[in-house]
C-alpha cells in the first residue's frame, strides 16, 4: 500500500527522520517497506501492511506506528463538527432522510450525514497532490474528500447525490436475484442474495462496501450530498467481492474487519473537508444507527510470562512506556502484572503473547541478545528413509548420473496415457494442469533439451508422484527413476544397452546392501500395454527374494520416443522408492578370501537362439556345484559360420576351493561333468 | 705393454669417450676379466714376494689413477647427458587431462544436506510429511482462519476431487501444501515435547513465476518445543545455523512480521552475500535478503495438536531452501533449479 511521506509528517509537530531513514525504522519495528520513491516534493512509501493490521491501512495508523517507534506525540487534529443534531441525540428518521438496516448482522453501524448547499469544484492542490502520490486520481472536490478521508482514517466513505435518492430513503439490504447495478467503473454487475447493497426506495445505489453506482453519483450539478460511513460484516463483503471479482480500496479495508467506532470520527473528518472544499456554511444533519458497543477489551500481562517467552528482561517502567506510545492503557498495576485496555482499532491484540510481540518489536528485535537453548540432551532420531535416499543419490552420482529436479506438474497432453491422473481445480496454466503420475516423462523431456550438447546422458530424479487408486482415492508416493542415452546408438536388439542399465541396477542394489533380487520377464496385458512407457519386448520387472516387486527397467517404447523426436534408444529404470528403501541394509558380513589358487576353463556352447543365457548359466552352476566361484560370459555370437537358428555362447568358468588347491585332474573332471550335463539338454552342443 | 704406456693409452681413451656406454667399454678394457690392468694384477701372484710388493705398489697407483680418471669423466658425461635428456625427454604438462566421468547432485540436494547436517548436530531430527494436505492441517490447525484475508498470503493449488471422494467435512478438502508447517501439527499430535525437528520438503504456491518465484520450491521447517525455549534462544540458534552454513561471518537480523501460527512473529534477513551489503539488485539495494519466516509457536497451534499451551513454549521457522542455495552459489534465477539443463547442473 502506498503512503505519502508529507501526509505522515502532517500528524507531527516535530520533524520526522528523512524518508529513507523512516522506512528503515518502519522495517525494523513495524512493516516491510518495499520501495521509497521521490515524487515532486513528496516521497511515496510502499508499505506491506500485514493482514492482521487493518488499522494501518491509513496514514493515521502509520503515524501511530511512527509515534510509538520515535516516541513522538501525534497532533490532535480531530475536527469539531457543529450539527443540528449531535450524536448524543440522534434520530433515525427525519424529513431529510431515513435509514433502514434490514439485518444488523450485515451492517453493524451506519453513520450518515446530509450536507446541503454545496457546489462541486476542485479540491485544494495539497489534497490533489497527496492523492496522486498514493496513486489516486483526483476527480472533484467531493469524490476527492471521500478518498482522502479513507486514506487518512482507514474508514471507507461513500458520498451520494442526495437529490437522486428516491424517496429520501436509504435501505441496507441484500440484493434481489437478478437485480443489476451500473457501477462507477462503467461496468454492469449482476447481483444476488449474497451481495449486500445500499438502495433507495427503488433500486440499489451502491454495492455495499465495494463500489458506488451511477444512479446517485456526484456530478457538477450536485447541490446536496449524503455521506455514508458504515461498518459491514467483513465476511459478507469478502464473499461479494470474490463473487463479483471486484476488489476495491474499500472492499480491501472492510474484508479485514474495521472497528465500528471509526465511523463517527471519519464522517466528522469528511464533513470538515467538504466544508473546506465545497461550502463554508453548509447545512449539516447527521444520523447514526447501531445496536450496541462491543465491550472494551482487557488483557492481563504477566511480566514473568513476557520475559520467559522473549528471553529478554524489560523493566515494568520501560514496558509501560512502550505500551502507552501504542495507545494501550495500563489501568491496574501489581508487582508482576499490568491490566491493559486495548484501543478499539487494535482488533489483533487478544492474548498476552500478542502484547509480548508489541513490546519486543517497539523495544527492538535487534536488542535481543542471542542465547542457546538449555534443555534435555536428546540425540536426534535417525531417519532411515532419508539415509537411503542419500545413499541412492551418491551411488548414482558415482555412476556418472546427473540429478534432476522437475516440476510436480505436467501438461494436459503428457498425461493422456494415464486415466488415474490427479487434476488441479485451479491450474496455473494448461502446461501445469495435472500432477505428475511418473517421473519418466519429465526425464525424457530433459533428455530432449540436452541432447544437442552432450554425447552421453545419464539422469535421475527422486521425488513424489501423484496418482489415483481404482476407487478414486488420491495418493502420493516417492519414486526413483532414471534413464541413459548415448548419441548415435542404433535401434535394434539392444542387448548391450539392456546389459548397461542392468549393470547400473546391479551396482546400485549392491550399494544398498540388497543382494537377493532378480529380473523377471514382464508381459503387460493389452490394456496395460497401451499405458506403458516400456517397449514390451525389452522390459524386465525387478523382484526381491521376498517376492516384493519394486519396479521396472528396460527400453522406453519407440512410440513414446517418437513423440519427443528422439532418434536413439533410451534405457530407463522406474522404482517405487518406498518399497526399495525398506529392504536396504547396512549389514555386511566378511567372508575370508580363499588362500588357494583358482583354475580357469573355457567352454563354448551352441544353443537355440531362443534359449536364455540365464538358463545356460544356471545349468553350468548346477552341474559344477560349489567349487565354481564364478562364470563369465565372454563371447556371444550368432550369424554365419554357425548353424541356423543357433547362437554360440562362450564362458570362462572359474573353479576354486576354500580348503585346498584343486588338482588339474579334479578341475578336468568337474569340467567334463559340466560338458556332459549341458550336452544332455535338447538342442545344446558343447563345441570342442 | 709397460705401465706407463698403459696409463697413457687409458688417459687418451678416457678423454675421447663420447658417452657413458663408451666409458663402460673402456672400463671393461682395463678392469674386465681380461682387462689390461686386471691381467697385470692377477700376474703378480706368480712373482717372488719382494718383487710382488714393489710392483704391486706401482700397479695399484696406476689403477687408482685410471679409476679416478674414469670417475671424473663419468661425472662430466652424466651432466652432459642429463642436460641432453632434459631437452629431448620432456612432457607437455599442459596436455588436456583425461576426463574422468562423474555425476552431479542437484544444488538443492547439496544445500539441503548441509542444513540437515547442521541441525542434526544441534539435536534436531529430520522428518518428512505429505505434499498433499488437507485444508485442516495446512490452514485451520495453524490458526489461519477460513474466509480471512490472512489466508490470501498463501496462494493455494486445490485438487479436483470426484464427487464420491469429496469429504463431507469442509476442512478435509485436499490441496498441495503451501508450506511445511502442517508437519508441526502432525508431529506434535504423535510426539510429546521436548522436541526438536526440521522438515525439509517441496511446497507449492499458485503464483506467477519470475526470477525469484516458482510454483514449486523447497522449504525447511524447524520446530523446537520445550518448557522454556525463548525468542532469544531462537536468535541464537539461527545465528549459529547461518554461520555454520555460510562458513563466514554471516550476519542476520530479525524484523517484525505476521504469521497466524506464531506470536511474536519475525522475518529473518541475512546480509547479502552477493554485494557484501553494498547494495545490489539481488537484495533490492537493501543489503539484506529475506530468507525465513519464524516466531514463537502460537498457543492455538499447541491446542490444535492437543498440547496445553500453559506447559509448553517454543519456536518455529520456515527457511526458503531455494533462496539459501541461491545465496550460497550466487544463482540469480530460481527457475534454473527446475529447468533440467545439464550445463547448469554440471557446475555443482
Amino acid at each position: 500500500m502506498i503512503f505519502s511521506y508529507n501526509w505522515i509528517q502532517s500528524f507531527f509537530t516535530e520533524k520526522l527522520p528523512k524518508p529513507q531513514a523512516l522506512a528503515e525504522l518502519l522495517e525494523l519495528h513495524s512493516f516491510e517497506v518495499k520501495e521509497t520513491k521521490k515524487i515532486g516534493r513528496d516521497f511515496s512509501l510502499d508499505i506491506d501492511i500485514m493482514p492482521n493490521r487493518p488499522d494501518c491501512f491509513s496514514h493515521l495508523g502509520i503515524a501511530r506506528e511512527c509515534s510509538a517507534i520515535l516516541g513522538l506525540k501525534t497532533k490532535n487534529n480531530q475536527p469539531k463538527i457543529v450539527s443540528e443534531f449531535s450524536f448524543k441525540n440522534l434520530k433515525k428518521k427525519s424529513n431529510l432522510i431515513s435509514v433502514e438496516i434490514k439485518d444488523q448482522n450485515d451492517c453493524f453501524r451506519y453513520t450518515g450525514a446530509f450536507v446541503g448547499g454545496i457546489s462541486v469544484g476542485f479540491s485544494p492542490k495539497w489534497m490533489q497532490q497527496r492523492l496522486s502520490v498514493c496513486n489516486i486520481q483526483p476527480i472533484n472536490g467531493i469524490v476527492d474528500v471521500a478518498n482522502y478521508t479513507m486514506l487518512e482514517t482507514g474508514q471507507p466513505i461513500h458520498i451520494f447525490d442526495y437529490d437522486k435518492i428516491a424517496g429520501k430513503k436509504i435501505v441496507v439490504r441484500r440484493a434481489r436475484k437478478n437485480e443489476k447495478i451500473s457501477a462507477l467503473d462503467g461496468k454492469e454487475y449482476s447481483l444476488d442474495q449474497d451481495i449486500l447493497v445500499i438502495s433507495d426506495e427503488k433500486q440499489p445505489l451502491a454495492i455495499a462496501g465495494i463500489k458506488g453506482g451511477n444512479i446517485a453519483a456526484i456530478d457538477e450539478k450536485t447541490k446536496n450530498i449524503f455521506i455514508e460511513s458504515a461498518t459491514f460484516d467483513p465476511l459478507v463483503i469478502r464473499k461479494a467481492s470474490y463473487k463479483l471479482k471486484l476488489k476495491t480500496d474499500a472492499s480491501l479495508r472492510f474484508e479485514h474487519g474495521l472497528d465500528y467506532n471509526m465511523t463517527e470520527s471519519a464522517i466528522n473528518k469528511a464533513i470538515s473537508f467538504v466544508k473546506k472544499t465545497s461550502s463554508k456554511d453548509a447545512k449539516i444533519f447527521k444520523i447514526d444507527i447501531f445496536e450496541k458497543c462491543p465491550p472494551k477489551k482487557i488483557i492481563k500481562l504477566d511480566f514473568n510470562f513476557a520475559e520467559k517467552l522473549l528471553g529478554v528482561k524489560i523493566s515494568p517502567k520501560n514496558t509501560e512506556n512502550i505500551l502507552k506510545t501504542l495507545g494501550i492503557k495500563v489501568f491496574k498495576k501489581t508487582n508482576s502484572t499490568f491490566d491493559l485496555e486495548i484501543p478499539f482499532e487494535r482488533g489483533d491484540l487478544c492474548l498476552p503473547s500478542d502484547i509480548a510481540e508489541e513490546i519486543i518489536r517497539i523495544y527492538g528485535l535487534e536488542r535481543i541478545k542471542p542465547t542457546l537453548p538449555l534443555g534435555v540432551l536428546v540425540p536426534p532420531q535417525k531417519n532411515d528413509e532419508l539415509f537411503w535416499e542419500n545413499q541412492v543419490k551418491n551411488s548414482l552420482k558415482e555412476m556418472n548420473f546427473f540429478e534432476i529436479y522437475n516440476y510436480s506438474f505436467i501438461k494436459k497432453n503428457d498425461g493422456k496415457n494415464y486415466f488415474s491422473l490427479v487434476e488441479l481445480e485451479n491450474p496455473a496454466s494448461e502446461q501445469f494442469q495435472y500432477l505428475r503420475p511418473t517421473l519418466l516423462t519429465g526425464l525424457i523431456e530433459n533428455l530432449k533439451i540436452n541432447t544437442p550438447n552432450y554425447k552421453e546422458i545419464k539422469i535421475f530424479e527422486l521425488e513424489k508422484v501423484f496418482q489415483k487408486s481404482i476407487s478414486g482415492e488420491i495418493f502420493e508416493k516417492k519414486m526413483l527413476s532414471g534413464l541413459i542415452w548415448e548419441k548415435g546408438a542404433k535401434k535394434g536388439r539392444l542387448e548391450n544397452e539392456f546389459a548397461h542399465i542392468k549393470g547400473i541396477l546391479d551396482t546400485l542394489l549392491n550399494n544398498l546392501g540388497i543382494s537377493d533380487y532378480y529380473f523377471n520377464e514382464y508381459k503387460p496385458n493389452p490394456s496395460e500395454m497401451k499405458l506403458s512407457f516400456w517397449d514390451k519386448n525389452r522390459v524386465a520387472e525387478i523382484s526381491l527374494m521376498s517376492g516384493k516387486k519394486i519396479g521396472f527397467l528396460g527400453a522406453i517404447s519407440l512410440d513414446i520416443l517418437g513423440g519427443y523426436k528422439i532418434e536413439e534408444p533410451v534405457m530407463a529404470f522406474d522404482i517405487d522408492f518406498e518399497k526399495l528403501w525398506t529392504e536396504c541394509s547396512e549389514e555386511c558380513e566378511y567372508r575370508p578370501a580363499s588362500n588357494y589358487p583358482c583354475a580357469i576353463r573355457d567352454i563354448a556352447v551352441l544353443v537355440p537362439r531362443e534359449t536364455k543365457i540365464g538358463e545356460v548359466l544356471n545349468a553350468i552352476q548346477k552341474a559344477g556345484g560349489e567349487k565354481i566361484r564364478d562364470v563369465d560370459l565372454f563371447d556371444f555370437y550368432e550369424g554365419s559360420q554357425i548353424p541356423q537358428g543357433k547362437k554360440n555362447l562362450a564362458f570362462h568358468i572359474i573353479f576354486q576351493s576354500d580348503d585346498k588347491t584343486l588338482s588339474g585332474k579334479e578341475v578336468d573332471s568337474l569340467h567334463k561333468k559340466i560338458i556332459g550335463f549341458l550336452e544332455k539338454k535338447e538342442g545344446w552342443a558343447v563345441r570342442k | 705393454m709397460d705401465l706407463k704406456s698403459i696409463k697413457k693409452k687409458a688417459k687418451k681413451e678416457i678423454e675421447s669417450a663420447k658417452d657413458s656406454v663408451a666409458l663402460k667399454h673402456i672400463f671393461q678394457d682395463f678392469f674386465g676379466k681380461k682387462g689390461e690392468i686386471a691381467v697385470i694384477l692377477s700376474s703378480l701372484k706368480n712373482l717372488p714376494q719382494k718383487e710382488r710388493k714393489d710392483k704391486g705398489k706401482i700397479i695399484n697407483e696406476v689403477k687408482k689413477e685410471v679409476l679416478e680418471m674414469i670417475a671424473k669423466k663419468e661425472n662430466n658425461l652424466k651432466k652432459i647427458e642429463a642436460a641432453l635428456d632434459a631437452k629431448e625427454e620432456w612432457i607437455d604438462i599442459s596436455f588436456p587431462s583425461k576426463k574422468i566421468p562423474l555425476g552431479h547432485l542437484h544444488p538443492l540436494t547439496q544445500a539441503r544436506r548441509k542444513t540437515e547436517e547442521i541441525f542434526e548436530k544441534l539435536g534436531f531430527s529430520v522428518i518428512e510429511g505429505p505434499q498433499i494436505e488437507t485444508e485442516w492441517y495446512n490452514f485451520d490447525a495453524l490458526n489461519i482462519p477460513k474466509d480471512h484475508p490472512a489466508r490470501d498470503r498463501w496462494d493455494t493449488f486445490w485438487l479436483r476431487e470426484s464427487e464420491s471422494q469429496k469429504s463431507k467435512v469442509k476442512s478435509q478438502r485436499l490441496l498441495l501444501r503451501t508450506h511445511t508447517s502442517p508437519v508441526q501439527i502432525r508431529y506434535m499430535e504423535k510426539n510429546n515435547p521436548p522436541l526438536r525437528i526440521i522438515v525439509p520438503g517441496r511446497i507449492f504456491r499458485y503464483e506467477a513465476t519470475d526470477a525469484s518465484h516458482e510454483i514449486n520450491f523447497y522449504q525447511l521447517e524447524g520446530l523446537m518445543v520445550d518448557s522454556k525455549v525463548t525468542l532469544a534462544d531462537f536468535k541464537g540458534v539461527m545465528e549459529k545455523f547461518f554461520q555454520m552454513f555460510f562458513g563466514d561471518e554471516a550476519k542476520i537480523r530479525l524484523r517484525p512480521s505476521y504469521f497466524p501460527f506464531t506470536e511474536p512473529s519475525v522475518e529473518i534477513d541475512i546480509s547479502c552475500r552477493i554485494c557484501k551489503q553494498e547494495g545490489c539488485s539481488a537484495c533490492g539495494r537493501k543489503g539484506w535478503v529475506e530468507i525465513a519466516g519464524a516466531g514463537m509457536v502460537h498457543p492455538n497451534v499447541f491446542k490444535a495438536a492437543n498440547l496445553n499451551p500453559k506447559n509448553w513454549q517454543g519456536f518455529a521457522f520456515g527457511i526458503g531452501l531455494d533462496r539459501l542455495a541461491m545465496m550460497k552459489y550466487r544463482i540469480n534465477d530460481i527457475r534454473l533449479f527446475y529447468g533440467g539443463d545439464l550445463r547448469f547442473l554440471e557446475q555443482f
